[in-house]
This record gives C-alpha cells, sequence and structure tokens, in this order.
C-alpha cells in the first residue's frame, strides 16, 4: 500500500522511532494484530516511559504482510492484549459473528477498529468483556497473560479492562452516585484498600465530573435513566474515569455527541493515557481520531480483521468508503 | 347445633374459650335471640366459625361504658353476618389462590386479658419516641409506648373509651358499621374486636407530626406448636372537612418465630378536601398470620394516599377498599409485597369510583425470592357510570427471583363510564440479564448487582414512603431481607 505520511504526532522523537524499528526483525513497521512477541522483556527502560503512542506508524501494512511477518510491538512494552483466531456465536442460536480475530495490543498503544454496520465491532468488544448473549466458540484470548475466557466478566473489569457500551442500558432505580461507588469500592476491595463512604466517594468523584463537564446532577440521576444519547455517552467516560483501565475499550464514544462533547471526551480519554495504559476505539469517523490518535487501525469485515494499517485507512475510509479501503 | 335456631347473639359460660378446629360439643347455658329481620341463614352457618364467633365472644366482656357503644353495633352487626359466612376455601373467587388452611388447621384461640404490662417489641427509635404514638397490643389500646402529647387542639387519638368530648363519640358512632364489602375476617374483627383505637382530626386543623400506629402481638405460641392466639385490633380514623393528617400504620413481629394470628381492621372516613398519607409497614413474625382489612370512604376533593410495605408473615393478606362518595377525588396507591421465605403475600384491592373528576393511581409491586414463595394480587378499579373524566391508571410489577416462585396477578379496570382515561398493565420478570450484566462490567459481582437491582425494584415503592424515618426503616428492612445476618 501507499506509505502514506505518518500524520499521528507532531512530537515524535526520531531517536526512539529509529530504536523501535530497530528491535523488528524486518524493516517493516509493527504489526500488532499477529504480532508474536519473544519472551525477551528486559531491557530499555527508556523506551518504556516514552510516550509510545505518539510514535508514528511509518507505513501501514497490507494483509498479505501480516503472515509474512511475524513481528512484536511495543519496543520494549508488555502485551497487553492478544487475541487469536477468535470465533464466537450468538448464544441463543448459535449463528457465527466472529469468525477468526486476531489482534494484539501492547501497553501503551491508541489502536482502533473500523469497519461496515454489522460487521462484528461491537460483537468483538462485548465478546472481550464476557457478554453473555455470546459464546466463545475457539480461538483464545490473553489478557495481561489470563485467559479471559476463564473469568468471569466482573474479574476482566477487575483485572484492567474496561468496555464502554455502544448503547449504555437504563438501570432504573439504582442512582449514578450509587452504582458507581459500588464499583469503586469493588476495585479498592480488590486492591485490599478500605471502602469509601458515600462522602468520601463524592469527594474523589467531583472533580471528574468537572473534567467531563457534567453537572453534578447526573449523580443523583438513576444510571442513563432519561439520559440523552450524549448523555450516556459522556456517563460512560465519567465511569472510565472513575475506575480507571489498561485497556479501554470504547464503541462508537463519538456517535451522538456534539463537537464539544467530543472534547471533553477526548480530553478526559487522553488524560487517561499512560505509556502503560491503552485504548481501544471503535469507531466510524475521523474526527475521533484526530482527538485521541491511534497507531494502529483495523478493518473488520465479516468477524474478521482484514486489514491493518495506520490513520490513512481513516482517511481513506472517510473520502472513498470502504471499497477505497479494500483497494488499498 | 339446634340451639342455633334463631342466634344472633350466642352466650357461652366463660371459658374455656379454646378454639380448635374439631368442633365440641359444647353445652350452650345462654342464647340471647334478638329481633330478628332476616330469616336466619341457618343452612349456611359454618360450625368452625361458629365456634369460633363463640370463643371470641366469650373472651370479652361486654361493653360496660356506654362510650362504646359504637363497638357493640360493631359487634351485633358482625356477629350477624359471621352467621352466614362460611370460612372461605379455595373455591371462593377471592381466595382462590390464597390458601387460608394454615389458619383454619391451626388451634386458635383469642388472646387473654388482660395485655401485658411491659412490650418486648423492639423500642422504638429517639426520633420516634417523640412523634404522637399509640401502642396497640393484642388489640388493646394500652399506655406504656404511647405518647399523645403536642397534638393540635381538638385532634384525639386514643380508645374510644378514653374520649371525653360526648359529641366525638356521637359523631364516631355515625359512621361504624355501615360498610357491606367486607368479609368473614372483617366480621371475625368486628366480633373480637376489644377496644376502638380512633383518629379524630376535626375540620380545617393539618396535624403536623404523623400519627404513629405501633401494633404488636404479645401473646403468641411457639412454632410448631400449631396455635395460634388470634387478636383483633380495630382503629377508626375521621378526619373533617378539610382535616389533614399522616397516618403511619407499623406491625412488629419481635424477635424470634413467634405464631399468631392478627386480625385488624382500619376504618377511614375522609371528609370533604381532607387528605390523609397512610404508610402501612407490615413486619410480622414468619409465622404468623396477618389479615388486614382497610377500609376508606372519600368525600368530594379528598385526597387518600397509601404506601404499603408487607415482608412479613407466613400469610398475609391486605384487603384494601377505597370508596368514592363524591367528586373530585385523588386516590394514590403503592404497595410492594416481599416474600422472600415461604409465605404468601396477597393484595385485594377494590376502588370504586362512583363520581366525576376522580383521578386514581395504582402501582403494584411484588419481589417473590422464595421458591415456596407466593404473592397474590387481586386489584379491582370500578370506573362506574357518572364517573366521567376520571382518571385512572393501575400497574403492576412482578419480580420473581427463584425458579418456583409463584405470583397470581388479576389486575383489573372495570369501566362503565366512557369519557374517562385509564391505563393499566402488569409485567412478571426476572432481574434483566442486561442490567445485571452492566453491573458485571464495572467490575460488580453478580450477587451485589442482584441485591442492588432487587432494591431498586422495590425503591420506586418505598421512595413514596412520605415520613423519612419510616422510609429508613424499611430500607434497613430489606436489606436485611436481602442480606440475612
Ligand atoms: N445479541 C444478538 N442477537 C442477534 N444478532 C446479533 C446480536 N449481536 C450481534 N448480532 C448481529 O451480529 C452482527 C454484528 O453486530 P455488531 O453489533 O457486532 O456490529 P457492529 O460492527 O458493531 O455494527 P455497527 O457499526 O452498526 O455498530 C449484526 O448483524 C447483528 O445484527
Ligand atoms: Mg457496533
Amino acid at each position: 500500500m501507499a506509505s502514506a505520511p505518518p500524520s499521528l504526532s507532531t512530537a515524535r522523537p526520531p531517536t526512539a522511532a529509529s530504536l523501535h524499528g530497530g528491535r523488528r526483525r524486518g524493516a517493516l513497521p509493527p504489526l500488532p494484530s499477529c504480532g508474536v512477541r519473544p519472551p525477551s522483556l528486559g531491557g530499555l527502560p527508556a523506551l518504556r516511559s516514552a510516550p509510545l503512542r505518539r510514535f508514528a506508524v511509518r507505513a501501514a501494512l497490507s494483509t498479505a504482510d501480516r503472515s509474512a511477518a511475524p513481528v512484536e510491538s511495543g519496543g520494549g512494552k508488555e502485551l497487553l492484549l492478544e487475541v487469536r483466531d477468535l470465533t464466537a456465536v450468538i448464544a441463543e442460536t448459535g449463528q457465527e459473528i466472529l469468525k477468526g480475530v486476531d489482534l494484539t495490543i501492547y501497553e501503551g498503544e491508541v489502536h482502533a477498529i473500523m469497519g461496515k454496520n454489522g460487521s462484528g465491532k461491537s460483537t468483538f468488544a462485548k465478546v472481550l468483556v464476557g457478554h453473555p448473549d455470546y459464546e466463545v466458540t475457539g480461538g483464545s484470548m490473553m489478557f495481561k497473560g489470563e485467559n479471559l475466557l476463564e473469568m468471569e466478566p466482573e474479574d476482566r473489569s477487575l483485572a484492567g479492562l474496561f468496555m464502554s457500551f455502544q448503547s449504555p442500558i437504563e438501570i432504573p432505580g439504582v442512582s449514578n452516585a450509587d452504582f458507581l461507588n459500588m464499583a469503586y469500592n469493588a476495585r479498592r476491595r480488590k486492591l485490599n484498600q478500605p471502602e469509601l463512604s458515600p462522602i468520601e466517594f463524592w469527594a474523589y468523584v467531583y472533580p471528574k465530573l468537572d473534567l467531563l463537564n457534567m453537572k453534578a446532577d447526573f449523580l443523583n440521576r438513576n444510571v442513563n435513566e432519561g439520559f440523552s444519547g450524549g448523555e450516556r455517552k459522556r456517563n460512560e467516560i465519567l465511569q472510565l474515569a472513575v475506575l480507571g483501565a489498561e485497556l479501554a475499550i470504547l464503541d462508537e464514544i463519538d456517535s451522538g455527541l456534539d463537537v464539544d462533547a467530543l472534547r471533553d471526551v477526548a480530553k478526559s480519554v487522553n488524560g487517561l493515557l499512560t505509556p502503560k495504559n491503552s485504548v481501544l476505539m471503535i469507531t466510524h469517523y475521523l474526527r475521533l481520531l484526530e482527538f485521541i490518535e491511534p497507531r494502529y487501525i483495523h478493518v473488520m469485515e465479516n468477524g474478521k480483521i482484514v486489514k491493518t494499517g495506520d490513520i490513512s485507512i481513516a482517511k481513506t475510509l472517510e473520502k472513498e468508503g470502504f471499497k477505497g479501503v479494500s483497494e488499498m | 347445633m339446634a340451639a342455633l335456631a334463631f342466634p344472633r347473639h350466642i352466650r357461652t359460660p366463660p371459658k374455656p374459650s379454646s378454639f380448635s378446629n374439631k368442633p365440641k360439643a359444647k353445652p350452650r347455658t345462654r342464647i340471647s335471640v334478638r329481633s330478628s329481620l332476616a330469616p336466619p341463614q341457618l343452612g349456611f352457618s359454618d360450625p368452625f366459625v361458629l365456634e369460633l364467633a363463640e370463643a371470641l365472644e366469650d373472651s370479652l366482656p361486654s361493653p360496660s361504658s356506654p362510650k362504646l357503644s359504637p363497638l357493640q353495633r360493631i359487634r351485633d352487626a358482625s356477629s350477624e353476618t359471621l352467621l352466614s359466612t362460611p370460612w372461605p376455601s379455595r373455591k371462593d373467587e377471592p381466595f382462590r389462590f390464597t390458601d387460608t388452611s394454615f389458619i383454619k388447621n391451626s388451634t386458635i384461640y383469642p388472646v387473654s386479658r388482660p395485655p401485658p404490662q411491659s412490650l418486648e417489641a423492639p423500642p422504638a427509635s429517639c426520633e420516634e419516641t417523640q412523634l404522637p404514638q399509640l401502642a396497640i397490643v393484642d388489640g388493646y389500646i394500652v399506655d406504656f409506648g404511647s405518647n399523645l402529647s403536642g397534638l393540635p387542639d381538638g385532634v384525639y387519638v386514643g380508645s374510644l373509651s378514653n374520649a371525653t368530648s360526648e359529641s366525638l363519640v356521637e359523631r364516631i358512632g355515625e359512621f361504624v358499621s355501615g360498610f357491606d364489602w367486607g368479609d368473614l375476617f372483617w366480621s371475625i374483627n368486628g366480633v373480637g374486636a376489644p377496644d376502638l383505637a380512633v383518629v379524630y382530626v376535626p375540620a380545617g386543623c393539618r396535624v403536623e407530626n404523623p400519627v404513629h400506629l405501633r401494633y404488636y402481638s404479645a401473646e403468641a405460641s411457639d412454632e410448631g406448636s400449631n396455635r395460634l392466639p388470634l387478636s383483633n385490633p380495630r382503629v377508626f380514623v375521621l378526619v373533617e372537612k378539610g382535616g389533614e393528617v399522616d397516618i403511619v400504620e407499623e406491625f412488629i413481629g419481635g424477635d424470634g418465630n413467634r405464631c399468631y394470628w392478627a386480625n385488624p381492621v382500619l376504618e377511614v372516613v375522609l371528609g370533604e378536601g381532607g387528605k390523609i398519607r397512610h404508610s402501612y409497614v407490615q413486619n410480622q413474625s414468619p409465622c404468623a398470620a396477618h389479615i388486614k382489612w382497610t377500609s376508606v370512604q372519600q368525600e368530594a376533593e379528598s385526597s387518600y394516599q397509601l404506601v404499603e410495605v408487607s415482608s412479613g408473615g407466613k400469610l398475609s393478606r391486605h384487603n384494601l377498599h377505597v370508596q368514592q362518595l363524591g367528586p373530585g377525588t385523588v386516590t394514590e396507591l403503592s404497595t410492594l409485597h416481599l416474600a422472600f421465605n415461604e409465605q404468601t403475600q396477597d393484595l385485594h384491592s377494590r376502588l370504586v369510583l362512583d363520581y366525576p373528576h376522580g383521578s386514581s393511581r395504582q402501582l403494584h409491586k411484588c419481589i417473590v425470592a422464595n421458591s415456596q414463595g407466593q404473592a397474590v394480587f387481586d386489584g379491582n378499579v370500578k370506573v362506574n357510570r357518572y364517573a366521567q373524566q376520571t382518571d385512572a391508571g393501575q400497574l403492576t410489577r412482578s419480580l420473581l427471583l427463584e425458579p418456583r416462585a409463584t405470583v397470581n396477578v388479576k389486575p383489573n379496570l372495570q369501566i362503565i363510564a366512557d369519557d374517562v382515561k385509564c391505563s393499566h398493565g402488569a409485567a412478571i420478570s426476572d432481574l434483566e440479564e442486561s442490567q445485571l450484566f452492566y453491573f458485571q462490567a464495572r467490575g460488580i459481582d453478580p450477587k451485589t448487582a442482584r441485591k442492588a437491582l432487587v432494591f431498586s425494584f422495590g425503591a420506586e415503592v418505598v421512595s413514596q414512603l412520605p415520613n423519612s424515618f419510616v422510609q429508613k426503616k424499611v430500607e434497613n428492612q430489606i436489606r436485611e431481607l436481602l442480606d440475612p445476618r
């Protein structure tokens, strides 16, 4: 494919980039979706602290390249998520939706998945967090070296996996404050820290509301009850801000958001990004990717990731649609 | 039973007043026969019921004070109806789903008097004792545990026999015993009520603090003894034109598995433009039978709001009857029934609208969280021909949390008027899996999530309790049910 100019970041430390390149076997840029990482995890502490997500991807890879070059990504970073040949069906009907998904995410990376309506993006996200509507029929998914398939949904969450729902549901009768407090205390219990009383929690959560430009009365309202589409999305990000996550999967966090809200949300997501934390966004639009810059863009089609590349994929998509991408 | 040929009033020698389902042949020494206007319905007399009636009558002295003449009238009317009312069976529509054989198969005996002079009931909280409250123990109004200071002038709360105003006694007398919708249990109460508690609010008077009626069954038998001491508390509430009061009825079970049968009746007459907010909390012992009647009559423009939370008893039934006596009334009924044990929770409600411009809202929710638990709801709203421009809504939601948990709901709106706005709905569900998952996805385990969801299901009713101390108490009760120690 054409080597689209990397445009993820203006501040791109060349040394780090070359170092990064030097660690790979070939001259090819990293390929996350099928990277096999050698066991050598030590070394390069300087690199580890660098904001890796800002490193540009020099060139996107074609699908043909993928199998040819098993490469590692992350430049000394730990592997966070590794999905191999994942297949999943709708539990009730047995209909197969995921047909062999491969994806690898290292800590500190920002990824995006794009793809047509109904291609299986949300299903993939929900399968990762253990949604009961689906049943995994094959393949593997490892998170921080642990087998997600053996973990209950709440344990996946406590392990640092967060998914913001494309369509967050209402929970009548449970206030947002209570819900968040419960979730936060579950985290604290897991870390052997004392739980926070509602008043202590209020002090903790209040500044986070500000960050998202949310009014305090959101906390008193029932979870998502009567929330507008955009408010629900903001509320998901509020949950993320309260709970934190090592891998945040954001399913169409941009749909239904006005420009200002998108900026607030992006600001808050960027605020959560550290060299250790990763984000996987699902989106249809370039706009979000300009706010939260991904290193990799994957295209999903019919339950598989069929292409992985850099931001140029999103640009082509925006201009020419999926047809343009498949011709890339 | 030949001696029962013309009975209106049957007197037997005092003692033994124990009563079992095995009819014993007892010599009747005196039968008082009064003028018999209606033909005696001997053929329908149920020997079981008759013996029960006798035992009740034996247990009570006839009211000596002339002030209690209203009570005597209640007794007379009730013993009359009792003679023609058999014990209900599952073949009777109102009891189709409610099995009362647990009571019938026990040895029933009226509570002995006098009432105990100390109370093992859980003490009221500090906040509560500040409020006007009346303790009713085994149907008797007792002084200890009652605090009636601080009520506005003209308001009376207490036993009818202690009322000092003759006009009050007369006024009460105008209303009692005019109710023809009752059933056997209504009549049993009428025969067996030892006293009449009165809450009287004069015209235009707004009572600031809620009047708290604390009911307690002191006499109880042990679980497995198959004996049920029966008490019949009776309360009459009269709010005159424009008066306002909050009534809190609390039935306290106390500790342990105490067995008894409480058979209370509350009658409410609400004058024109008057307003009552009625909270009813039933937390009887898990072995108890609790059959309650609430009858409400609403004059024009009056407003009656009921919030009920019932969780106790092995068999608990609330018969609720609300009758509209003039136009423009507002009726709001919110009830929550919780069957977390092997128990039956039953609400039979009937709301009759006969005048225009009324509005009524009914929300009934129940949670059955035991495979041997059962909830029954029969909610009738009748919008009669002259009740035009009525706005009536009825909604029932049930949550079944265990595989064999059952609920029998029969919401029904009967509409005869044509210009009305009515809505109703019934839903029965398990907890929403998607909601549970939302909790889990945020790291909350399903057990905790389930509790939160069950609690929130009930919160729709609980949050309507108008007095915060009652609300807190009920919330704690529900928490305890969800998290038994
Ligand atoms: N629980 C379910 N029951 C039935 N069909 C389902 C279910 N979940 C997913 N599907 C189907 O699987 C396919 C993939 O759905 P999914 O929501 O993953 O698509 P998506 O890529 O997220 O689409 P969009 O861009 O519209 O959000 C669709 O055809 C959808 O109808
Ligand atoms: Mg989707």
